[in-house]
Formats: C-alpha cells, sequence, structure tokens
C-alpha cells in the first residue's frame, strides 16, 4: 500500500496547498474588480445595502454551481468524467416540484398548513435525490460496467433527462395546479446572524445553501483525510495500481458517481424548493456544467470548486443588480456575463489545470 | 459429381456475400439500437397512459404525421436539411477528435449573419445574392467555432464545456440582436426584416417560375456544368477510357468540353422544360433546394474527410493526437480548421433554416432549437459516417416531424421522442449493453476504436 498512495497523497497535499492560495487571491481580486465595475455601470450607486444584499445573492445563486461542481469533484476523483450533472439537477427539480406540490395536497388536510409544508418539502427533497441517484445509476453501469465513452452517457443523461422533465411536465404538470406549499424558508442562525455584514450573507440563507457549505467542508475533509478517500484519489489517478494493492475499482467508482449523484440531485431541489416554487423545463439554464468548469477552475478541490462557484455566482448576482439600477441596458448583454466568465476562467485564468490522470477512462480488469 | 465437389477444399465465401455481411454488420447495431429503443418508448407510453391502445395510437399517428398525411413527407424532408448538416458538423468534429456540442449556437449565429446579410440590400441578383449569404452564414458559424478550437489547441480548455458556453453567450446575443440593432421596424412580430426575395432559397414548386429568369438559368446552368465537370473527371479515372485518352492535356480538354456543353444545354433547356413538366406543383410545400445543398455538403464532407490530405490530417489527429504531433502535423492548426469546418457547416444549416424554412423569410425572436443535441445522437447513429447521417437524419427529421401529430392524435406528449432519441444514442454509444440485452456473443474482438471524445487534459 504505502509507496504508491503516499506519492499520491503527498502530490495531492502538494498542489492543494499551491493552489488554495492562488484560488483565494484570484477570488478576491474577483470580487473586488467585480464591485468596481458594477459601481462604473451603475454610476457608484451600489453602498452599503446593495453590496450586501448582492453578496447575499452571490451565495444563493452559488449554491446550485457549488453542487454541481461537488458532483463532478466526488466522481472525477474516482476517474469518472460526469457530463451529465445538468441533466440529473433537471430531472431532480422537477421530481422535487412536483413531490411537493402532491403531498402537500394530501398533508394538508390532516395538520397544520406549516407542518404539512415542511413535511413535504422535506419529502421532495428525498425524492429528488432519489431521482438524480437513479439517473446516475445509469452513468454509472453504462460507463463503469459497459465502459461506454463516459462524455457520451453522460450527453445521453442529459438528453434523457431533456425528454423524461418535457414528457411529464407535458403529461401532468402542464395544468392547472393547485397552489403548492412553498420554498424553504430563510434560516436565520441565532447570534451568528445579528454579526453586521457577515451575518446577512452566511448566515440568513435557506437550509440547502448551508448543506453547500457544510458539504465543502465534509468532501475535503474525507478526500484528503481518510482511507476513503485515499482510495478514491488512488483509483483516479491510478487505478491499475489501485487495484494490485486490493482496492475495488469498480466498487470504489460506484460509490463516489452515486454520491455524485446524491449530491447533484440536492443542486437540484434547490431550483424548485429554494430559488422559485414553479418548474418550468428549461430551469437549470447551463448552471451543470458552469458547475464543471467550477470544478476545473478549482483544480478538483472542494474549496476551489467552491470558490469558482461564487465567482459565477457573482457574475450572476450583478447581472441581477445591474438590471434594477440600469433598465436601459438591455437585459441581455449583462446575462452574458456568466458564460464568458466560465470561458475566461476556464482558459488559463489559473493556468493548465490537471485533472486526475485515470480521469474519462473506462478501467479494464486484466 | 457430388464427390467432386466434396473432395474440393473448402472455398473462401464469395467476395460479394462478404460485403453483404460487412454491410449488414454496420447496419445491424444500429438497426437493433433504433428498434430496442422504439420498444421502450413504447414502454413508457404504455405505462404512464395505462392502455395499450394509446402506444398504438400514439406511433400511429407518428407515422402518418412522418409520411402519410398531406405533405408528411415533404416537411419531414424540411426538418432533414438542418440535421443533415448540423450532423455532418458533428461528425467532422468526432472525426477530428472534438466533441462540438456547440452546433447549437453556431447555428444560430449563422442564421443572424444570414438574416444581416439578406437584408443589406434588394438590388442583387440572385445569382450573387444567395451565395453571398451562404458564404455570410458559414463564416459566421466558422469564426464562433474556430473561437473553442483555438482556446481548446492553445489554452487546453475543454471544447465541451466552452463550446456550450458559447451557446448561451449565442442565444443571449442573437436575443439581444433581433430585438435591438436589427429589429425589423413598423411590425409588432419581434424579428428581423424579410430578406430580399434574391436571396431566398427556393422552393420546389417555384423552380420553374425562377428559371425564367435568364440569370438564374445562368446560375443553375453553371453549377450543372460544374457537376457534369466533376463526374466525367471521375469517369475518366477508368482504365477503360484513360487508355483512350493517354495524354492529360487530351483529357482536360474532354472533361472541360463535355461541361461547358452540359452547362449550355442546360441554360438553353431548363427553363422550358421545367415549364412543360415539373412533379412539384404544390404551392403550399415548403420543401426547398437547401435539400440538394445538404446532400451535396454530405458527399462533400466524404470526399474531404476521406480522400483529401486535410481529412488525413484531421482523422489522424482525431484518432492518435501524439503520433500527428510525431508525424509533424500541427495539432493547433488541424484542431482549428476542424472547428472551423464544424462551425461553417452548422451556420449554413442556419442559413438555409433563415433563407428557405422560416415563414416570414427572416429570423423571428425565438425560433428553432433542440437541433443541436439530435444531430449530435445523429452522427453517433451514423457512426460518423456522412451517407449514414443522411438516413439517420432523415429518421430524426421524420420524428420530428411526426410529433406533432402524434401528440394530437393520442395525447402523448411529444417529449416523448427526445427519451427515444437518447435511448438510440444510449445503444449505439455502448454497444455492450444492446449485446448484454439481447445476449449476442462477439465472434471476434473487433479492432482498436478511436475514442470518441477525450478528457479534460488533452
Amino acid at each position: 500500500m504505502s509507496t504508491v498512495t503516499k506519492t499520491i497523497s503527498n502530490g495531492a497535499r502538494a498542489s492543494l496547498r499551491g493552489t488554495r492560495w492562488v484560488t483565494v487571491l484570484i477570488g478576491a481580486f474577483g470580487f473586488f474588480a467585480a464591485w468596481i465595475l458594477l459601481n462604473l455601470i451603475i454610476g457608484g450607486q451600489c453602498r452599503d445595502k446593495c453590496v450586501v444584499d448582492t453578496l447575499a445573492q452571490t451565495l444563493r445563486v452559488a449554491t446550485p454551481i457549488a453542487f454541481a461542481a461537488f458532483c463532478g469533484v466526488m466522481c472525477e476523483r474516482a476517474g469518472v468524467v460526469d457530463i451529465g450533472i445538468e441533466g440529473k439537477m433537471l430531472t431532480a427539480a422537477m421530481v422535487a416540484y412536483a413531490v411537493n406540490l402532491f403531498s402537500f395536497q394530501i398533508f394538508k388536510n390532516s395538520m397544520d398548513v406549516a407542518t404539512a409544508g415542511s413535511i413535504s418539502r422535506s419529502l421532495a427533497l428525498v425524492a429528488a435525490v432519489a431521482s438524480s441517484v437513479l439517473m446516475q445509476l445509469l452513468h454509472a453501469v453504462v460507463s463503469i460496467k459497459f465502459k461506454a465513452d463516459q462524455i457520451i452517457s453522460g450527453t445521453v443523461i442529459n438528453i434523457m433527462a431533456l425528454g423524461v422533465t418535457g414528457y411529464l411536465y407535458r403529461q401532468f404538470l402542464a395544468q392547472n395546479l393547485p397552489a403548492g406549499p412553498g420554498t424553504f424558508p430563510i434560516l436565520q442562525i441565532p447570534l451568528l446572524s445579528q454579526i453586521p455584514i457577515i451575518g446577512p450573507i452566511l448566515f440568513q440563507q435557506q437550509p440547502l445553501t448551508y448543506i453547500m457549505l457544510i458539504l465543502a467542508f465534509l468532501i475535503h475533509y474525507m478526500l484528503f483525510y481518510t482511507p476513503w478517500g485515499l482510495r478514491t484519489r488512488a483509483v483516479g489517478e491510478h487505478p491499475r495500481a489501485a487495484d494490485t494493492l486490493g482496492i475495488n475499482v469498480f466498487r470504489t467508482r460506484y460509490i463516489n458517481v452515486l454520491l455524485g449523484g446524491v449530491i447533484a440531485g440536492l443542486g437540484g431541489a434547490w431550483f424548485t424548493l429554494e430559488a422559485v416554487d414553479v418548474f418550468n423545463p428549461q430551469m437549470t439554464n447551463g448552471l451543470g456544467f458552469i458547475g464543471l468548469a467550477a470544478m476545473i477552475f478549482g483544480k478538483w478541490t472542494p474549496f476551489g470548486a467552491l470558490i469558482g462557484a461564487m465567482i459565477f455566482g457573482l457574475g450572476n448576482s450583478i447581472t441581477t443588480t445591474v438590471s434594477i439600477y440600469r433598465p436601459d441596458i438591455p437585459s441581455q448583454l449583462p446575462q452574458m456575463l456568466p458564460y464568458l466568465l466560465t470561458i475566461i476562467v476556464l482558459t488559463g485564468a489559473v493556468g493548465r489545470a490537471t485533472p486526475p490522470a485515470a480521469d474519462g477512462t473506462a478501467y479494464e480488469k486484466q | 459429381m457430388s464427390n467432386s465437389v466434396a473432395a474440393q477444399p473448402a472455398r473462401p465465401p464469395l467476395p460479394d456475400r462478404s460485403t453483404l455481411r460487412r454491410v449488414f454488420g454496420a447496419l445491424g447495431m444500429p438497426l437493433l439500437a433504433t428498434v430496442t429503443a422504439f420498444a421502450l418508448g413504447a414502454l413508457v407510453i404504455w405505462i404512464t397512459s395505462g392502455s395499450l391502445e394509446t402506444v398504438f395510437q400514439a406511433y400511429g399517428g407518428l407515422i402518418r404525421g412522418a409520411f402519410i398525411k398531406e405533405r408528411g413527407l415533404s416537411e419531414s424532408l424540411v426538418a432533414t436539411v438542418p440535421y443533415i448538416l448540423l450532423s455532418l458538423a458533428v461528425a467532422i468534429g468526432f472525426k477530428s477528435g472534438l466533441f462540438n456540442i456547440g452546433v447549437e449556437g453556431q447555428f444560430y449565429i449563422g442564421a443572424v449573419c444570414a438574416a444581416f446579410i439578406g437584408q443589406v440590400t434588394t438590388s442583387l441578383p440572385a445569382i450573387i445574392h444567395l451565395p453571398l449569404v451562404l458564404l455570410a452564414g458559414a463564416l459566421g458559424g466558422a469564426i464562433w467555432a474556430a473561437i473553442p478550437g483555438y482556446l481548446k489547441a492553445r489554452t487546453g480548455a475543454h471544447e465541451v464545456i466552452t463550446t456550450i458556453m458559447m451557446n448561451y453567450v449565442a442565444f443571449r446575443l442573437v436575443e439581444y440582436i433581433v430585438s435591438g440593432p436589427l429589429r425589423a421596424p413598423g411590425t409588432s412580430a419581434v424579428q428581423t426584416p424579410r430578406i430580399s426575395p434574391a436571396a431566398e432559397l427556393w422552393t420546389f414548386a417555384a423552380v420553374p417560375q425562377r428559371l425564367q429568369d435568364p440569370l438564374n438559368a445562368l446560375g443553375v446552368a453553371f453549377i450543372v456544368a460544374l457537376l457534369s465537370l466533376i463526374v466525367v473527371r471521375l469517369l475518366l479515372r477508368r482504365p477503360a477510357w484513360r487508355d483512350r485518352l493517354q495524354k492529360s492535356g487530351q483529357r482536360r480538354i474532354a472533361y472541360l468540353s463535355c461541361a461547358v456543353a452540359v452547362g449550355v444545354i442546360a441554360f438553353v433547356a431548363l427553363p422550358a422544360l421545367t415549364q412543360a413538366w415539373w412533379p412539384f406543383q404544390d404551392q403550399y410545400d415548403r420543401l426547398h433546394i437547401g435539400l440538394l445543398l445538404a446532400l451535396f455538403a454530405a458527399l462533400a464532407v466524404w470526399w474531404l474527410m476521406w480522400r483529401t490530405t486535410l481529412g488525413f490530417e484531421l482523422r489522424m489527429v482525431g484518432a492518435n493526437p501524439s503520433a500527428a504531433r510525431y508525424a509533424g502535423i500541427s495539432i493547433t492548426r488541424n484542431t482549428v480548421t476542424a472547428m472551423a469546418l464544424s462551425g461553417a457547416l452548422a451556420g449554413v444549416a442556419g442559413t438555409v433554416e433563415v433563407l428557405g424554412v422560416s415563414g416570414c423569410r427572416c429570423l423571428p425572436m425565438f425560433f428553432s432549437s433542440g437541433y443541436g443535441f439530435d444531430s449530435i445522437a445523429i452522427a453517433l447513429l451514423a457512426k460518423n459516417n456522412p451517407f449514414g447521417i443522411v438516413a439517420s437524419a432523415f429518421l430524426f427529421g421524420a420524428m420530428r416531424n411526426g410529433a406533432d401529430l402524434m401528440e394530437l392524435s393520442s395525447g402523448v406528449s411529444k417529449y416523448i421522442i427526445s427519451v427515444i432519441q437518447a435511448l438510440v444514442l444510449l445503444f449505439v454509444a455502448a454497444p455492450p449493453v444492446v449485446r448484454w440485452l439481447y445476449r449476442i456473443k462477439t465472434e471476434q474482438r473487433t479492432e482498436e476504436e478511436a475514442p470518441l471524445t477525450r478528457g479534460w487534459g488533452g
């Protein structure tokens, strides 16, 4: 076990240490530049409240992107490329919406509305995660067992999700529906939410945002400080060596990919349980792919990916702020910003990113 | 008699039979994939609707809508045209080791370029304006696609992400251009101004009337002459003909004179001939000559990829970049070229949509959609073979066209088509799944295939 895994672990640590400061610096610089840019565009009107609102909105919008990026980290650290995050999130969003709505109709007769609402929202969250895992299972079997091209398999997931959600939406959801229980309420963390600037940004959010922040720490700890993380990284870097050392490559990959599915399901649930209380078939709007870009930006580390997601979230929330203060600017132009940011970030704001060595290749047991 | 036959050693299989077998081998898997996908689609309809009858109603409606109802077949062909062009674009990418998911964006950019050049002037004759508009669309798409190509080659930014991002930028950009700078004045609908009639792609029904203009006839005669030139040159390669015309000068005179003669005959005779007899008389039929353009594009792509040095280099970069680099082939140049070619085809598809399909002969605010992902499935179904693409594009075009009547006649949402298409793609991309489903044993190991896509690092 020792030599190979030790090199891997040392390499990962070293690259992580290097990465952390660079990404933090770039992140800080990005926020500063964005703030200046924002004030230039809207004519110096962005004072305290506007800045806090924009930053709180940034974290909110970054949530699904970060979930997508974490899903990518989980899969790709084990050597499976997952391009179908978008599709899984779309499916999860629809399932969450439907379950939330229909279970609320059942529960609201037998108990008071608030309890019925929270029960149905929790049920919806579970169902969303389950649907995402189901789709991920397809990706896992096709790309791990049948060794198909992983990017094609992900594309299959994306097209299938478009079809399935569109089909079910048209068959069952595109009618006059009763009102649903609404989205998750804002959860104020006692004491912490009273801190002047940080409080409203970090501690007055909805539950999935907190889960996302906790996940960043959790994944970081699990990947870099537990045996499971070591095995995962070994499988992603050099599956043959890992296999030789007695690590079950296939099982590790299945577990990681399915855990990724769980995370993508949470990200999908965000759209209909936290953002808005409706579903529409183009809802995810490329955020899954932006999440992948955030993952690459963060060099396959959870914190890096989080910062990447925050940058794109910032682009998005600035778009909103600009459209409030400057309605005369055609809305399409600022809307391009997050996508352009993604391209710029990918083309080497952080230098050439090195993916896990075995990323995207099926493992052939000898 | 029978003894002597038995005594002979086992003869090798006849050559034509083995060709037949090869064709079946190539067709078998896509056919099986399609059939299985439809069967699973039926299962989904059955489960969600609860009655077996709905399945028959749905598929019956699909077939009637695609082929049998009035103008059904021609509408299917109308939908086939962009599919052919876009799938060729995707296939060029795959063959060169690039996964161009951005064809949809390039399609939009091509369309908006065409809409702009098409309405700039109304004074140009079709013989100049139409090629100009096609060129503009192709150029727009090519530039839009070349950007991710360049970024990939230079910085390693993976084209899957960048082309998708370019898609979203293209959607917003086109939305902005159509609703802002290029919006047609004086109409309530948000759309670009109508293009010049000279820049339109003719419908088949309008061909006789269009040919009455001598300039148009000249253009058509020129194209016919060019095509005959190619055909005669190919014929002259046959040994029997080659022996008769020994010198290359002789051959040149032969095919040039042939082409000129055919061109002159076409110029003189075609207008009168089409006036006298023409099979397409339905004024409301939207089938347009873009179909011929798409078929020609398929031929051109086949020739480019399998018969030219450039195509060889592209395929080599796709199959094995390290070997290509070792052989002195520039990866950067070929990556950019492949993306530009791919984007040009996608841009032409957008152009065709504006010039020949859209009812207003302009670019409306929310047009098209969903061609992009479908064309990836088509290219994979056809295994990136241009002629296979024509066939599978027709399959998808028919499905797209028939879906509306299916929804009307059975109440099954037309999104089921997307599910079926995703299943087709799944089974084609992962042949082991189909083999496993049908318990097919592989006889011998098939030769190592080049990977379709590459990971982030490549």
